[in-house]
Formats: structure tokens, sequence, C-alpha cells
């Protein structure tokens, strides 16, 4: 596959969850999400449970994606920001680093501004970490066993049959 | 599936690979793209798929579409296969907007694409779309630096519930000369929808394994080699605020990837058969293996350095500028914006000629 893997450890994983339920009890959001570019989610830390959260990264890396097309359109290399609003609840959603993009969401207890002070901040702090995870050199393989593959086999059969 | 996805500090065992594979909570996440000319039928596989398949598995089918129902973006469709072996599944099923018109968003949804398949439309009439469409598809792979070559990739040809349909051979002979998996497919009627899924699926995931995915293809490492010879495609254009870190001809859209799967494997396994083969044909020509390694290190981190710069820019002109190292601040003007800049030089010179005369007068 013509892709950068790039591959973050537990503690890692774990040092972003403590910086994101920091950046919503300082910023009084309702929840923080992290995505990869390719629509993947990293983690996420908040109220989500009602949210589906498999669709919203995929649809926020395209519209970050299509965004970043414009940008390109009207001769800017990237807007770092974007922002939605609604009538209750907004979502803004910033860069983190080359790859990653981070999304909060909050209602009208709390201010745009101050969402966007503590998202900065936050985004930059992330972009470290997640920038010393590509630095090193992690080659990891999946070992996912011998029998994987008839086991695979069996569980599509299952689930794909007509 | 709001519920369904755990969130990776439950149960983080070991570590996240972010584009595909999530070690964190042993997910593995492939994200699996149908390409295809228009009206070929690739949201009516999703639709089909979504319908058939048991309600826990999937998430929501969500279609970024026009009002007259074509794709204007892409449509979505999470499916969880559940725990093999102590990993859980997932397929993110993804479609293109077929028309030629959309390329600019077809492109993006084939950003960390893990699989692929070609959609195509069996009608006779419609075969110069499916050749275009096909090409389309390699060079905007190209644009990301993947190589068609090295993806998972499986041929549909749907429609063949319509009379005036062109063979599977033919068709076969100018899509896939290279003779790849293929399925005839009525969409509609889920005629061989989910062959096409269970064929792909396992694909992606041999690949994550590591396997060789296209053993048909005896003549990779000949290709692979010629490929290297070629001039880089560079990164789009929004990527260029970090300058590419070192000579474009090194960075081969076919030779990173190629490289990558390479060092892996050996590492890992003893190398399969047909794989040595391809090992010994490039020390041939290369360098020796384990400096190719070491170059492919320097530039794997120099390239994640400077903001994952392989890939597409039409022109490029920049590749004779002396690059600057990683983690530096990017100085270098990127070209398009230089262009941008003595563009813009001559036209404000024009107004300001304009309004001169008009001040004369």
């Amino acid at each position: 596959m013509g892709q950068e893997y790039l591959v973050i450890y537990e503690e890692e994983i774990k040092k972003i969850e403590k910086i994101l339920n920091r950046l919503i009890k300082n910023s009084q959001a309702k929840c923080a999400l992290l995505v990869d570019k390719d629509g993947h989610l990293i983690t996420r830390q908040g109220f989500t449970h009602s949210l589906d959260t498999t669709a919203l990264a995929a649809l926020l890396a395209g519209s970050f994606a299509s965004t970043k097309e414009i940008a390109r359109l009207v001769g800017e290399p990237e807007f770092s920001v974007l922002f939605h609003q609604g009538k209750k609840d907004h979502i803004h959603i910033c860069l983190v680093g080359e790859r990653s993009i981070l999304a909060v969401i909050f209602d009208d207890r709390t201010t745009i501004g101050l969402v966007r002070l503590y998202a900065k901040e936050t985004s930059e702090e992330l972009t470290t970490i997640l920038a010393s995870a590509t630095e090193e050199k992690r080659d990891e393989r999946t070992k996912m066993g011998s029998d994987f593959s008839t086991s695979l086999e069996n569980k599509l059969d299952d689930i794909f049959a007509e | 599936m709001p519920r369904r996805a755990p969130p990776a500090h439950k149960n983080s065992k070991a570590k996240l690979k972010m584009v595909s594979i999530n070690y964190a909570s042993k997910d593995i996440c492939c994200k699996i793209v149908f390409y295809g000319p228009g009206l070929s039928g690739k949201t009516t596989n999703l639709q089909y798929v979504h319908e058939k398949i048991p309600p826990s598995t999937r998430g929501e089918l969500i279609s970024l579409a026009t009002d007259q129902d074509r794709t204007l973006y892409f449509d979505f469709l999470p499916v969880d296969i559940g725990k093999i072996n102590g990993f859980s599944i997932k397929f993110q099923l993804y479609t293109v907007p077929g028309q030629v018109y959309y390329n600019a968003t077809r492109k993006l949804v084939l950003r960390g694409v893990d699989g692929l398949v070609f959609v195509a439309d069996s009608q006779r009439s419609k075969m110069d779309e499916n050749i275009e469409s096909y090409q389309n598809l390699v060079e905007n792979l190209e644009g990301y630096g993947y190589d068609i070559e090295k993806l998972p990739l499986v041929f549909q040809y749907n429609k063949r519930d319509l009379s005036d349909v062109s063979s599977t051979d033919e068709l076969e002979s100018i899509l896939n000369p290279k003779g790849l998996s293929h399925f005839e497919a009525v969409a509609t009627q889920g005629m061989g929808v989910f062959d096409t899924l269970k064929c792909i699926s396992k694909l992606v995931l041999d690949q994550a394994k590591g396997k060789k995915v296209v053993p048909e293809r005896e003549v990779l490492g000949k290709e692979v080699i010629m490929a290297e010879s070629k001039p880089a495609q560079p990164e789009r254009v929004e990527d260029l605020k970090t300058p590419i870190t070192r000579p474009r001809i090194r960075a081969s859209a076919n030779l990173f990837p190629e490289k990558v799967e390479l060092s892996k494997e050996k590492e890992a396994e003893p190398i399969p058969e047909e794989k040595s083969e391809l090992f010994s044909k490039e020390t041939k020509c290369e360098p020796p293996l384990s400096e190719k390694r070491e170059e492919l290190e320097t530039e794997k981190e120099e390239m994640v350095a400077g903001g994952l710069n392989y890939g597409q820019e039409e022109k490029k002109v920049g590749s004779e500028q002396p690059s600057p190292k990683a983690g530096e601040n990017p100085t270098i003007i990127s070209w398009s914006v230089t262009k941008q800049r003595t563009k813009s030089v001559p036209r404000g010179f024009f107004l300001w000629r304009f309004f001169k005369k008009l001040l004369n007068r």
C-alpha cells in the first residue's frame, strides 16, 4: 500500500485523551474527537454516546478535505480552522499537525472564543505527541494467527450471505 | 453505529496504526473504495449491502448526493465484521462520484484507501467511459503516491442483465489484462455484490497480514525497477507549504510503497518464493537491500517531517530547488504560490496603467 503507517502506543493515546479531557473541561465543550485525515477515528472524549462517531469521523475528514481543496483553489495552502454554527450545537474543527483533525462540539454554555483558544492550545500539544510518534521508527506488523484466514472466510460467509 | 465502536482507551492493549489498523483497541479498520464511471452501479452496490447484511453489523448508509440522487461526494457505509482472533474487523465502504465533472471530490475519497473495487458498466456503449474512469483512477492514485499495482483491486462487471453487453472476455482484455479477480454482477438484484465484497475484504486483510496480494502479476519486479527510473509525482499543491525535503527525482511514487512492504516483510517472516525472486531482481540493479532500506527509512522520516509530501502536483518546477532539512521551518515558498505572485504582478501593473490613463484624461 502506498501509505505511511503511523503507530501510536497506548501511553500516547492516554496522553492524548488526558489533553482532550482538559480541553473539554476548560472550554466547557460537549465532546472532542481526534480524527485521522483519512476518516478514521483515533480517539474521542466527552459526551459521545449519542453520536455516530464513525460516520462523524468520515464526514469530518471529507469536509476538511473539500475545504482544503477550496483553499487551494483560492490560493491558500490550507484553512486551518473551520467553524459550523448551528441553532444549539456548534462545531469547531482545527488541524493537528499534518494529518489529523481535532473537532470540538459545544453548545451555548460556552463561547466560540473560549473553544478556539483552548483548541489552538490543544492542537499544539497534540502536534508534538503525534510528531514524536512519526519520528520514531515503529514497524509493527499484524500478528493475527495462522487460522485467521479460515475464520475470516467463515465470518464473511455468515455476514455476506444473501 | 453509535455504540458499537469501542473507545480506543477501553481495551488498549498495544499500539495504534493510524491509517487502517488500530492496535490500541485491536481494531482493524479498512477503507474500501468503489470506483467506476458514472451510473455504473457503485452506490447500488452499497445500497444492496446495506439492505442485506444484519443490522447489528452495519452502520448508517450516508449518501452525499444531489437532488437527482447522483453521488456528489461519497457514500459511506461502515460494516463491523466482528472479532476474529481477538481483532475487531471493520470495513468502511466508500463510493466515489462517477461523473467526470466531479474529479476534485472523487480524488479526495481515495485518500488512505486500502482496497479498490472497480465497478465497470458492461454495456457496449459504456466501454470508453470505463477505460477513461480506469485511467482516471490510476492518475488519481498516483497523485497520492499510491501505486495501483500494489493495492488490492478487484473488478466487477455490472449490469450483466442488460441486452447489449460486452462479453466478459472483451472486458477482461481491455480493463483487466493482468487477470485480477473479476465478478459479473447485477447490482440491482444483488448478483455478484457479496462475492465482490468478500473477495476484496480478503485481499485487503491479506495485505494487512503482509501477504503478497497480487500473485498473478509475475512481472511485478521488472515493473518496479522500470518505475523507479521515472521522475516522481510530487504531492498536491496544498502540502507544499512544507516543501519536499529531497530532490523529487528519488521520491518515486512507485518506489516508496514497494520498499515499505519489502522491508517490513523481510524482517518479520521468511520471504515467500515469489518475493525472494523480487528481491534478487532488485538487488541486481539497485544498491544492496540494506542500503535501500536505510534510504527508505530516511526518506520516510523526511517525508513525514515534511508533511508527507509525496504525491501529486501536475507541473513540477521545484525539483531542482535545494531542499531544507526535515524539521526546519519551511522557508521556501512553494512553486504554486510563487507562480501566483509572479502572475499577480503584471495584473496589478495593467490595472495601474489603466487608472493612470484615466487620470491623464
